[in-house]
């Protein structure tokens, strides 16, 4: 680590405090001997970033964050509500909607709008979810279902950004940022905090904006690099036209020898991290490369995950992201955009299932034949659910109230429902979960204290979770 | 942390802590000394927000502290900290007693606890927060004769008393280089360097910083820096991220720097531009600073929710920009460390209610739609509109003056024929399958039922190629018909871009007897963007064209009326081509259909239009009001007796479009007759309507007695603009300062640029501070440029004083003891060293090449970026189109700003979104960063430019054309240590490209710029190398 690479004030503030004077002596020590301290605490996951030493022993070190961007209903996915199918074409009773924000149905009469696909219990736990997702249903004893999430934005974009960041504020840094930020990254190969986007088949595919992957006011070699489908991999990986790898190696040897004489001039250390960063992007046009070419997959690989190499699908970044996972990227984000059914819900959903069923699972299994499991958490879920109300008689509105998320893999409980929606799937009653609060357990499981992990910015300590976040106890192992 | 920088770190513990530590340590400052550590650690529960404050007691005023909490005990007593219950509080060793509490996220140290008691046991003073009282210009310390520039002098006096000697100038390539650098924003050239270097004159310093500050290159420096204030970008940022017009008042910001207007007429133009008394186009175009804020096009969208973010982004952006004050603190509760309360923080927001805005943007996709907006034609444009205009309203009249009676004659006619038809079943549009299908640069066109889809190789331009076979008949028009299709980058209409642009048709009909062009008389579209009207597809010039808007995509049509009906056999081909060869490269249609029409007169859609054909196929008498009107409206438009008048209306309507495409638009504020109410909202949440109505006013803190309006009146956007460069506004002057000399030493005398409240930092020198914010409001003649006389908030005057001091001219190079000393140089003993902003990097790249464009203001353009990055982009979905020719080249001031997708060049090197107020971009060294050097195709142009022009100058010498590029891009010479490597790199590339002549030739052809053919291609692809070394240098990329 080398804090000149952060502009010193942040990185010292963060550090000490105000001021020199406001050092802790617990600061000092791990300063000076974070060797010594990581033995003390002997805490099976390390950080390799700015929290030293972790805050509690980390149950996870890498997290795949499978984004459903435009807001997946719940209603058809994770939230069974047969009482809203006996409604099916009534009016909405007015005690559940009465002074509440919509958004498309603004100024509309209100009508129930039935659960459209049934729904099965999966696994020992009987856990219950749509009967189009049979194969995730296989997880279904390690999945820990939320249904009772809740946001406070109800357009796409504000959305996404409180979703991301936890504040509807542009500039925060995002999720992956912080994590980066707090606990560094395991790979010197490849970046830590990686974003890819997948479309889907029908219906209106979601903007995704850059923000979503911003670092914000941290240093950028903090935010997330999109990983594309097509063209480079990596923006600018490919080198000018007609510059092999081994004149490109020539090039650099020349910038670094040449930057190492200016070192030995001024004995600037930016210099130096310069040319440690030349290595890593000259490492990362073989490493990215590497890790996109997928040819040397088994067989048996693609049938599982149901993708064919480099078809920019779902699918094959959720191998991606395995492979992503086993080289040591800590924060792995996949959008599938395309869940923002106000219409033709029915049958679009029913894509999405295909879409996700067979993906998720593969990504799910491979993790566990691999080792990754215990360590890995998954995410799944959008940045906000679905009304239970009609929008045009075939599609549902954007919804803010209640709508489910899920988690599997390292330190989570499996085969459980956290909270739970009214009887309509209207507003989560039992157990609200806050974006905030979603934000703060996944840190949590990270070994950091969401309090704790603050950046100074305009007076303010900046956090993922605001001045909020409680951590959800009931899902941790 | 890295072991060296582990020990400069502690070393700087051990100077900072040491002042506290002796028995004769200086007096507390509170200002300097206990604020932040108050204000860190109390004022969150014991400071200005009276909701959130615990135990009724504050600590944020003396007043408070003493009247204590509900207890009614002082939280100190003055001169005697062993009584005072604050001391015991932060000494309890009880989790419950102990201040701060434990779970405050930051405890206190030993030192700070003593700093807090010895500050009590001096008689616990406070003193106003140093930035809001108000300035006075401090006196010049006098201390050393030999210090006659005021800058130094208070430099000097600070590094007496710590005992530090400030380094030596910097040599003077150093000089002209950061000088170029910070004033201009790109490296200065070799002559210029050499210039001063070899100059005897002892004013030569001074001649060279005139010099540039009369630049253009000054005022695009300010602008850029101006911008990332005002979160100035070329996209709406919300959603769709839609493109906006608003150039123009960039280009306001880059003649009022230019002109060196007065920072406080420039701040009352952009706050209250069209309030002004003598409002102008000019007041007008800077008021569209109101109008930059984010904006939204989702359904869904609530007005009044959407108005309320517009209007705390206002705030949040103008306290920065302005206050250095994070007034948007306030939106939800009273700030915690600051004097500002809610009802300030809606207060100030009431300023800007009475701008005319939507917070939904219903159709604004692309069409300029996004409230009160100012054309700026040219005086010829202005009269050619004018008569256009009236040319219009004449034809119209004639139209209008057509009575129902004299057509009569030709309704009955039209009725049968039409009736006739429909009975023949001829009325409608014929679709045809294309017998052939082709491209002439390489495009696929497939057929697929009644459609034909393009795909395959996407060239600049493209023609398609439709041979038809229609057999026996009589035609009357053609039309083109384009469809959507989910799988088109190109807003699901075209190959790529926003939308098509089809520059020309053309017709041929061919049988036995020979060939002829078919002569289309008109031509009749579905819809056109301003601009881009259908007759471009029959004019003669092949730059204008018919395009579409960007809005939601649907299908559209193009019928091309013929002059005199064609005859068809069985053996006639008639050949139709679509050219997309204008300036918009790339944007051919992506799927389309051809139809042929017989009918005398058809229409768009079918020969003539459904709901008329129905009314007209009723039985007279069987024919309602409504039907007898529609029949009658449709016919007056194919009326043959007013045929003539149509087609000159049309012609003169796609006139005036062409003339409206080439005028520029900018976002201007206008006044709504009655301002929204603006209500203090509870917890920000903008659906609860119970709080009290608040009415313009400038936060309560900062009233006085001069900043006071007539209560009767409501005060408007000019008063805030008044207040805030009023004399009494303690802040402006020196945040504006404070970011000045940010950008002349790499950080500010106090280093938090956007909050100079309590939680912003003690500046190093705060005399210095004042002197200079004093000097910007009313400047000493005596350290004018000679000739001239200053005026009042005079920006290049306030340059220049601080350009002229040694200090600025320093050594950036840290002797190690200074470095242990002052690690962060906040003593100013030598210079800084920092890596240049993003447009920085790429502009001086450009100018060392020789491609670089020097062309002041204009529309945003779009120099190259990696195909795909805008590809997650929707509502509209489109894809970059690079700008040609210059528009490659120019200054990235002028790059295309994209909310959502910044130029990912620029946000390698941290330009930021511009979706906030930015007043301190971040400075980071990534792998990225690397990668964009060494591969961008725009620097390996560059590096291709560079290598050409010096080896072409050396006479084909290496050895001279090295060390020459490197003495252009660093603007020093190498020294022979350099060179050697330099060489090595040349010797090894030459003799790699010599054995592959496809590979050099690939390198060199790399980007626009001209081949260089006339070269030893090995020894040009080996110079091109060590260029795109040179290129890559830390050293480059550094200001020093």
């Amino acid at each position: 680590m080398n804090s000149q690479t952060i502009p010193d004030f942040l990185t010292r503030r963060h550090f000490l405090g105000r001021s020199a004077r406001g050092l802790g002596t617990m600061a000092l020590a791990s300063l000076l001997a974070p060797s010594l301290f990581a033995q003390a605490a002997k805490p099976p996951i390390g950080s390799k970033g700015f929290i030293q030493p972790l805050h509690h022993p980390a149950k996870v070190r890498r997290v795949i964050y499978l984004y459903m961007a435009g807001g997946p209903s719940h209603l058809e996915t994770f939230d069974p509500k047969p009482k809203l199918g006996e409604l099916h074409g009534k009016p909405m009773p007015e005690s559940f909607t009465k002074g509440q924000q919509l958004a498309q149905l603004q100024g509309q009469e209100l009508k129930c709008f039935g659960p459209q696909w049934g729904f099965r219990r999966y696994g020992k736990s009987g856990l219950e979810f749509s009967e189009n997702l049979p194969l995730l249903g296989d997880h279904a004893d390690e999945m820990c279902l939320i249904r009772s999430m809740y946001t406070d934005q109800i357009n796409h974009d504000p959305a996404h950004m409180l979703m991301n960041t936890g504040s509807i504020i542009a500039g925060r840094p995002s999720f992956g940022s912080w994590l980066l930020y707090g606990l560094g990254s395991e790979t010197e190969d490849l970046p830590g905090f990686v974003v890819m986007v997948s479309s889907g088949r029908g219906g209106q595919m979601q903007p995704i904006a850059a923000r979503q992957w911003s670092s914000g006011m941290l240093p950028s070699r903090f935010q997330g690099v999109k990983f594309s489908g097509q063209g480079d991999p990596v923006l600018y990986l490919q080198p000018p036209r007609g510059v092999e790898r081994g004149d490109q190696r020539q090039v650099i040897d020349a910038v670094n020898r040449l930057n190492r004489l200016e070192h030995e001039q001024v004995a600037d250390p930016e210099i130096l991290t310069r040319i440690a960063q030349y290595e890593m992007a000259f490492r990362m046009q073989a490493s990215v490369p590497d890790l996109m070419d997928t040819s040397r997959e088994p067989a048996k690989v693609f049938e599982l995950y149901g993708c064919r190499p480099g078809d920019g699908s779902f699918a094959s970044n959720c191998l991606l992201a395995r492979r992503l996972a086993e080289r040591g990227t800590r924060f792995i984000q996949l959008y599938h955009r395309d869940w923002d059914h106000h219409g033709n819900l029915k049958n679009d959903i029913r894509l999405k299932h295909d879409e996700i069923d067979r993906a998720c699972h593969a990504l799910l299994t491979d993790l566990k034949e691999r080792g990754l499991w215990e360590d890995t958490l998954v995410l799944w879920g959008g940045e906000f659910g679905r009304t239970p109300m009609s929008q045009s008689g075939n599609g549902r509105d954007h919804h803010i109230k209640g709508f489910t998320t899920w988690m599997a893999g390292g330190g989570v409980r499996g085969g459980m429902a956290h909270g739970a929606t009214d009887e309509l799937g209207y507003a989560a009653v039992d157990s609200p979960v806050h974006v905030n609060d979603l934000h703060a357990t996944i840190l949590h499981l990270f070994g950091i204290d969401h309090r704790r992990l603050a950046v100074r910015h305009q007076g303010l300590d900046v956090r993922l979770t605001g001045i909020a976040g409680e951590v959800v106890k009931d899902v941790l192992a | 942390m890295s072991t060296p920088a582990l020990l400069r770190f502690l070393a700087r513990l051990c100077i900072v802590a040491v002042p506290f530590a002796g028995t004769a340590a200086p007096a507390v400052d509170f200002n300097r000394d206990v604020r932040p550590i108050l204000s860190d650690r109390c004022f969150a529960c014991h400071g200005f927000d009276a909701n959130k404050r615990k135990g009724g007691l504050r600590l944020d005023t003396r007043e408070g502290a003493l009247a204590g909490g509900k207890s009614g005990k002082p939280a100190f007593v003055a001169g005697k900290p062993d009584q005072s219950a604050l001391v015991k509080r932060i000494r309890h060793t009880d989790p419950e007693e102990v201040m701060p509490p434990p779970e405050h996220p930051r405890s206190l140290s030993g030192e700070e606890k003593d700093l807090l008691v010895r500050w009590i046991a001096e008689g616990g003073k406070y003193a106003d927060h140093w930035a809001y009282s108000p300035v006075q210009r401090p006196s010049v310390p006098q201390g050393d004769r030999s210090q006659v520039h005021p800058v130094d002098a208070f430099i000097a006096d600070r590094l007496k008393r710590e005992g530090v000697e400030p380094l030596a100038a910097a040599d003077r390539r150093t000089l002209v280089r950061r000088l170029s650098l910070d004033l201009h924003g790109v490296a200065p050239d070799p002559e210029s360097v050499e210039k001063f270097a070899a100059s005897k004159d002892s004013r030569a310093w001074e001649k060279l910083v005139d010099l540039f500050l009369d630049s253009p290159r000054f005022a695009e420096r300010q602008t850029q820096m101006w911008l990332d204030l005002v979160r100035y970008a070329d996209s709406i940022g919300f959603h769709g991220d839609c493109t906006v017009s608003v150039w123009p008042y960039r280009d306001y910001v880059l003649r009022a720097f230019q002109e060196n207007r007065p920072f406080d007429r420039f701040t009352r133009e952009q706050i209250a531009g069209d309030l002004l008394p003598g409002a102008t186009d000019e007041t007008r175009i800077a008021s569209g600073y109101n109008r930059l804020n984010r904006m939204s096009t989702e359904g869904g969208v609530q007005d009044k929710e959407y108005l309320a973010k517009y209007a705390a982004d206002r705030v949040r952006t103008t306290s920065i920009t302005w206050l250095g004050s994070t007034m948007g603190c306030a939106e939800c509760h009273d700030h915690k460390f600051d004097p500002i309360s809610t009802r300030d923080f809606y207060s100030f927001a009431a300023f800007f209610a009475d701008l005319q805005e939507q917070g939904f943007y219903d159709r604004g996709f692309g069409e300029n739609e996004w409230g009160p907006r100012l054309r700026l034609p040219s005086p010829e444009q202005k009269s050619e509109l004018e008569r256009l205009d009236t040319a219009i309203a004449r034809e119209r009249a004639v139209l209008e003056a057509a009575s129902d009676d004299s057509l009569a004659g030709s309704r009955a006619a039209w009725e049968s024929a039409v009736l006739a038809a429909d009975a023949g079943k001829s009325l409608g549009w014929g679709i045809q399958k294309p017998a052939a299908l082709s491209t002439v640069n390489g495009a696929r066109l497939e057929a697929a039922g009644d459609w034909v889809r393009a795909s395959g190789p996407n060239t600049d331009t493209e023609t398609y190629i439709v041979r038809l076979r229609p057999g026996t008949g009589r035609w009357t028009a053609l039309r083109l018909q384009t469809g959507t299709d989910e799988e088109l980058p190109g807003n699901r209409i075209a190959r790529n871009g926003t939308t098509f642009h089809v520059s020309g048709v053309d017709l041929e009909l061919r049988d036995p007897a020979g060939s002829r062009v078919v002569d289309i008389a008109r031509v009749q579209v579905s819809a056109a963007s301003e601009g881009f009207p259908g007759s471009s597809l029959i004019d003669p010039d092949p730059s204008t064209t018919w395009a579409v808007g960007e809005g939601h995509s649907r299908d559209h049509q193009a019928v091309l009326h013929f002059r005199n009906p064609i005859e068809t056999g069985s053996e006639t081909e008639l050949v139709f081509r679509i050219h997309h060869g204008s300036r918009f490269p790339r944007t051919a249609i992506g799927r389309f259909q051809v139809a042929l029409s017989s009918w005398t007169s058809p229409g768009l859609g079918s020969g003539v239009p459904e709901d008329v054909l129905k009314s007209l196929r009723k039985p007279v008498a069987e024919r309602g009001k409504e039907d007898v009107e529609r029949i009658r409206k449709h016919h007056r438009t194919v009326a043959p007796e007013l045929a003539g008048t149509w087609g000159r209306l049309a012609e003169l309507q796609d006139q005036r479009s062409l003339l409206l495409g080439k005028i520029p638009s900018t976002l201007i504020s206008e006044a709504r007759k009655e301002p929204r109410v603006m209500r203090v909202l509870a917890r920000g949440n903008w659906m609860d309507e119970s709080g009290p109505v608040v009415s313009p006013a400038i936060p309560a803190r900062f009233q006085t007695d001069s900043t006071k309006t007539a209560p009767e009146r409501r005060p408007t956007r000019l008063d805030l603009a008044g207040w805030l460069t009023h004399p009494d506004n303690p802040m402006t002057a020196r945040v504006f300062v404070n970011r000045q000399w940010k950008n002349l030493f790499g950080a500010g005398l106090s280093r938090v640029l956007d909050d100079v409240g309590s939680q912003g930092e003690w500046p190093s020198h705060p005399e210095l501070l004042d002197w200079l914010a004093a000097e910007f409001m009313s400047p000493s003649p005596a350290l004018a440029r000679p000739g001239r006389t200053p005026h009042a908030w005079d920006v290049k005057h306030l340059v220049r004083v601080v350009v002229t001091s040694a200090a600025y001219r320093r050594s950036s190079v840290a002797t190690p003891s200074l470095l242990e000393r002052d690690p962060d140089n906040r003593l100013l003993a030598r210079q800084g060293r920092f890596r240049v902003d993003a447009e920085t990097v790429r502009d001086s790249a450009l100018a060392a090449s020789g491609l670089l464009v020097e062309q002041v203001g204009g529309p945003s353009v779009r120099p190259p970026q990696p195909e795909g990055y805008w590809a997650a982009l929707n509502f509209p979905k489109r894809e970059y189109v690079p700008g040609v020719g210059e528009e490659l080249h120019r200054r990235s001031l002028y790059t295309h700003w994209q909310r959502t997708f910044v130029h990912p060049a620029m946000a390698a090197f941290d330009a930021p979104s511009r979706e906030e107020c930015t007043a301190n971009r971040v400075n980071s060294n990534t792998p990225l960063q690397a990668l964009v050097l060494l591969n961008d195709v725009e620097f390996a142009e560059a590096a291709r430019a560079l290598a050409t022009e010096e080896f072409r100058r050396s006479g084909k010498r290496p050895e001279t054309a090295v060390a020459a590029l490197w003495r252009r891009v660093v603007s020093r010479p190498a020294t022979p240590q350099e060179l050697a490597v330099l060489l090595d790199l040349f010797r090894q590339q030459t003799a790699r490209y010599a054995t592959a002549p496809t590979d050099a030739a690939e390198l060199l052809s790399v980007g626009a710029a001209p081949l260089a053919k006339d070269l030893p291609q090995a020894e040009l692809a080996g110079v091109t190398a060590v260029a795109r070394a040179v290129l890559n240098l830390h050293e480059t990329i550094t200001r020093n």
